[in-house]
């Protein structure tokens, strides 16, 4: 006798009312009469899980009917955003929820804003995770993800006074309906001890692991839907907890505090995420972080294989794992810990294995951003696995000297040990050494990594290089973000387009038509009042839906530029009330965008960002002709508001510095015009929109790294020669934005002047503002600004993560649907 | 911690009676099976069949015992559940010591051995 269910799933309105009210009733004990929005929430959602886990289980029943080989996706971050809408346009069952919501005099906008933003990473690296599973489930891929269940997700803005003040996200307070733990796959972990260097029965070296510690992972599943509902994947998040048997002993033995202790000690570990740029504070648990998720992702991989598998040689036919950055690198060793020493599978096959295996993606071409740890760290935390990546580094180095024999330089570059002071493990060449392929995100940064970068690297391996521009997810960037904007495309186009990005090809004619055009115009209007009442309920300051929207929204960071971005309003703003220039666009500019707790430098560029605004916005003399708003608390559900809203897309960093950049590809999506750089994916989305409908300015990447070379760049050059960069850069040493603590934005001063700036300000600035005034002379023209957003949108079909999906299950890791 | 031992043929079976042996129990369990040894017992099995879970501090009184009875005596595991098993491969301990499925075999084992 079979364990079969009866219960039928919610189709009709109706029936989710029934669900809805069934799961108020019997699984939170309330009538709907008396619920409050967050229960009907709760409630909706678990009506919504319930159709979740039903396709999931038939899916993964396909799976494993067709022994098909899967893609795990390892990744310290996934920023999935909330799951309600999305898992309502994805099911295709937005319509009849909706509609008996409003049966329960409901209102489903307010039931989706109780709910919090699963906010599990910084910014781009964990976004594009999250867009990669939902792309995977829509292809009836099998691919899931492996992550950390963090308690506190990536913290929450709060402005006061102008600074950043940094709250916990305690997103789990109330619980998530999204997640299902399952104890019955919690896996044991071993950290810290010691090698005892023994010899096994037959007399060979056999190093054991003793004295280590455990933490328990115990997982947690988020099942995500692929657009249409035929596929339903998962995400996989660990939480660390104490062994509770084990505490039950010493609390048999009395030991209280003790007991208790050891278990906040386990279970921090899984406690916060790391803001990026700020890791330095604790790292040794940032490296039990990395270590415990991979530990237990590759204990639940090999746990899957085995039911099927009794040896290994199918292993790499059958399992492909993706790093996402080298946070996960340790894999490459518990890999190979487990097939050698648990598996007595020999090196070299385990290692034949492990490198047919994994796959890494680089996301940097910032050199100080790569990951290193102590050996001494290493040795203390994790030594067996130190000996191992030392086994690695003497059979890789063995290589090298043969393909360079005498080149003692070159072996010092390649090594996976940096022979500095303290000696470290360097993460990007482990993950290199034992991967198959090494991808960048974007055309210009993977050729960047193989010259730049890793060049001794490309020189051993130049197959191993690869390329796959990032994507983002249509379903939830424009499908789920602008259903006004949806609907209008649809209606002339078909539905094609939110699974195949490519149709929107079809638009193309439509920029030309009146009609299309005025329509387009109105849902942008629409939007941009929309994102207007979201400052002013969360800054008090009105802006007009009618002035251009120029928007930069990112992590802040130095290399992004938002002090060019700065730079130019300040320039904007003094040509008013000094010169009574006046500006022939009315532009509203508004940032948005979280710095590392850490980043002094990034935590004062907001400072100044609002204490220009404030200057600005109390301005009589530029009333109605530009503000300047800093919206707090960046996250993926204040994207989806924002980007939609947005004319104007600021991409401007530092040409070489942003790897690809995915902010960029979601307002161009939303018919925003791009001004930026010629970095990362603007390169791309400038051949695919075409060079006359976006706006590129600046120095290239070459040009600078040749300046940089040559030691050419003087900024004093620029200073001394041009009057209004002079205004700008004193406007920032003097009291203007500052009246009550004059030289608080000193050092933004110094570091244009007396400290290089590094990140070429003052090159860029002139450029800079001479397509600022072409973009004002556009945007005056309101049909030709429109026909440019319509051919964006219509041209942006490659930026779909579907694509790129297609691509790495292609080209990298040998994944065919299973329909 | 409590143990059980019966001679059979010269081997001395010593039982862990214990579902776990974890920290809180290693140190009695290292000093009775040492105790076990130092009475003379050279040739033992150590049946850990009750034993569902074992932390390292547990696998640490089991080596020290492999060590106690030196190269002249002999010290087996016998009846290891899957779990046991798994973190003796996680240490690389199966690799130093015999393990048998069954009390019976590991006897028989060393008694064979003895000639």
């Amino acid at each position: 006798m079979g364990c079969e269910s009866d219960s039928r799933l919610p189709e009709t309105a109706d029936e989710f009312k029934n669900a809805i009210c069934r799961h108020l009733k019997d699984t939170l004990g309330q009538y709907w009469e008396q619920a409050a929005d967050r229960e009907l929430f709760w409630a909706g959602s678990l009506a919504v899980r319930d159709i979740l886990i039903e396709k999931m289980l038939q899916t993964e029943a396909r799976y494993r009917d067709a022994d098909a080989k899967r893609l795990y996706y390892l990744s310290m971050e996934f920023l999935i955003g909330r799951s309600l809408g999305k898992n309502l346009y994805n099911l295709g069952i937005l319509a009849p929820f909706a509609e008996a919501l409003q049966a329960l005099d409901r209102d489903l906008e307010k039931i989706r804003d109780c709910e919090r933003d699963a906010a599990l990473g910084n910014g781009g690296l964990g976004r594009l995770a999250a867009c990669f599973l939902d792309s995977l489930a829509t292809m009836d891929m099998p691919g899931f993800g492996y992550g950390i269940n963090y308690q506190y997700g990536l913290f929450k803005q709060e402005i006061d006074n102008g600074y950043q003040k940094e709250k916990l996200d305690n997103w789990l307070v109330h619980g998530s309906p999204w997640q299902i733990e399952r104890p019955e796959r919690a896996c044991i972990i071993p950290i810290y001890g010691r090698i005892e260097h023994a010899q096994d029965v037959n007399g060979a070296y056999n190093p054991m692991w003793l004295d280590w510690q455990l933490i328990i992972g115990v997982p947690h599943d988020m099942l995500i839907a692929g657009y249409g509902g035929r596929s339903v994947n998962f995400l996989r998040l660990y939480s660390a907890r104490a062994s509770d048997e084990f505490d039950m002993q010493i609390f048999n033995r009395g030991d209280y505090i003790r007991a208790v202790e050891r278990k906040v000690a386990s279970e921090t570990v899984t406690k916060v995420l790391y803001p990026a740029d700020d890791i330095e504070a604790g790292r040794e648990l940032r490296l039990i972080q990395e270590y415990f998720f991979v530990a237990c992702a590759l204990r639940d991989i090999m746990r899957r294989y085995t039911q099927k598998h009794t040896t290994f040689d199918p292993f790499t036919h059958k399992v492909a794992i993706q790093l996402n950055d080298t946070h996960p690198a340790l894999a490459i060793a518990e890999l190979m810990r487990m097939l050698v020493d648990e598996h007595q599978v020999p090196w070299e096959e385990a290692w034949r294995i492990s490198c047919g295996t994994f796959a890494y993606t680089n996301h940097t071409l910032l050199a100080e951003a790569l990951e290193k740890w102590p050996v001494e760290l290493l040795a203390r935390v994790l030594p067996r696995h130190l000996q191992i990546i030392y086994e690695i580094n003497r059979r890789f180095l063995e290589q090298v000297a043969q393909k360079w024999p005498a080149d003692n330089q070159r072996l010092r570059r390649l090594s996976l040990i940096e022979e500095s002071s303290p000696k470290q493990v360097r993460m990007a060449h482990l993950a290199i050494v034992g991967s198959h392929t090494v991808n960048g995100v974007a055309a210009l940064h993977s050729r960047l990594l193989k010259e730049n970068l890793f060049p001794d690297f490309n020189a051993l391996w130049p197959q191993k290089f690869t390329n796959k521009t990032n994507g983002i997810t249509p379903r939830r960037w424009l499908l789920k973000a602008n259903p006004h904007l949806s609907r209008l495309i649809s209606a002339h186009i078909g539905r094609g387009w939110v699974r195949d990005l490519e149709r929107l090809r079809d638009l193309e004619p439509l920029a030309a038509d009146a009609g299309f055009r005025a329509d387009f115009e109105r849902i942008k209007r629409r939007n941009k009042e929309h994102l207007a009442a979201v400052i002013f309920e969360t800054t008090r300051v009105r802006v007009d839906p009618g002035s251009l929207f120029d928007i930069q929204a990112k992590r802040i960071h130095e290399y992004k530029r938002q002090l060019l971005k700065v730079m130019s309003i300040v320039q904007r703003y003094l040509a008013i009330v000094e010169q009574s220039r006046l500006p022939q666009v009315v532009r509203t500019f508004i940032f948005a965008g979280k710095a590392a707790p850490g980043y002094t430098a990034a935590k004062r560029m907001i400072k100044l960002i609002n204490s220009v605004a404030q200057t600005v916005n109390r301005d009589p003399r530029v009333k109605g002709l530009l503000k300047v708003v800093f919206i707090p608390d960046y996250r993926v559900s204040l994207a989806e508001k924002i980007i939609p809203a947005a004319d104007l897309s600021e991409q401007i960093s530092t040409a070489g510095k942003e790897a690809s950049g995915t902010g960029n590809m979601k307002f161009a999506l939303n018919g925003a015009l791009t001004v930026g750089t010629l970095d990362g994916a603007n390169i791309e989305i400038m051949e695919e929109v075409g060079a006359e409908n976006i706006f590129i300015f600046g120095l290239r990447a070459e040009q600078i790294r040749q300046m940089r070379a040559r030691g050419t760049y003087n900024p004093w050059d620029y200073y001394l020669a041009d009057e209004d960069i002079r205004q700008v850069v004193d406007a920032f040493a003097g009291k203007r934005f500052c009246p009550d603590e004059p030289g608080l934005f000193r050092p933004v001063f110094d570091a244009l002047l007396h400290q290089g700036d590094v990140y070429f300000h003052l090159a860029d600035f002139g450029p800079y503002i001479e397509t600022e005034r072409r973009i004002d002379d556009g945007f005056a023209d309101k049909a030709a600004w429109t026909r440019k957003a319509v051919l964006n949108v219509a041209r942006m079909g490659k930026f779909s993560s579907d694509r790129t999906i297609s691509e790495y299950a292609h080209d990298i890791w040998n994944l065919k649907p299973v329909q | 911690m409590q143990i059980e031992i019966e001679k059979q043929d010269g081997v001395a079976v010593v039982r862990a009676l214990e579902k776990r042996i974890d920290a809180s129990l290693s140190g009695e369990f290292k000093a009775k099976l040492l105790e076990a040894i130092r009475e003379g017992n050279k040739r033992i099995v150590l049946d850990i069949s009750m034993v569902e879970f074992i932390d390292s501090s547990g696998l640490g009184a089991i080596i020290s015992g492999l060590k106690a009875v030196g190269e002249d005596g002999k010290l087996v595991v016998s009846g290891s559940t899957e779990n046991v098993r798994s973190m003796f491969r996680l240490t690389r301990m199966d690799r130093i010591f015999s393990i048998y499925d069954t009390e019976q075999e590991a006897v028989h084992a060393l008694t064979a051995d003895n000639g």
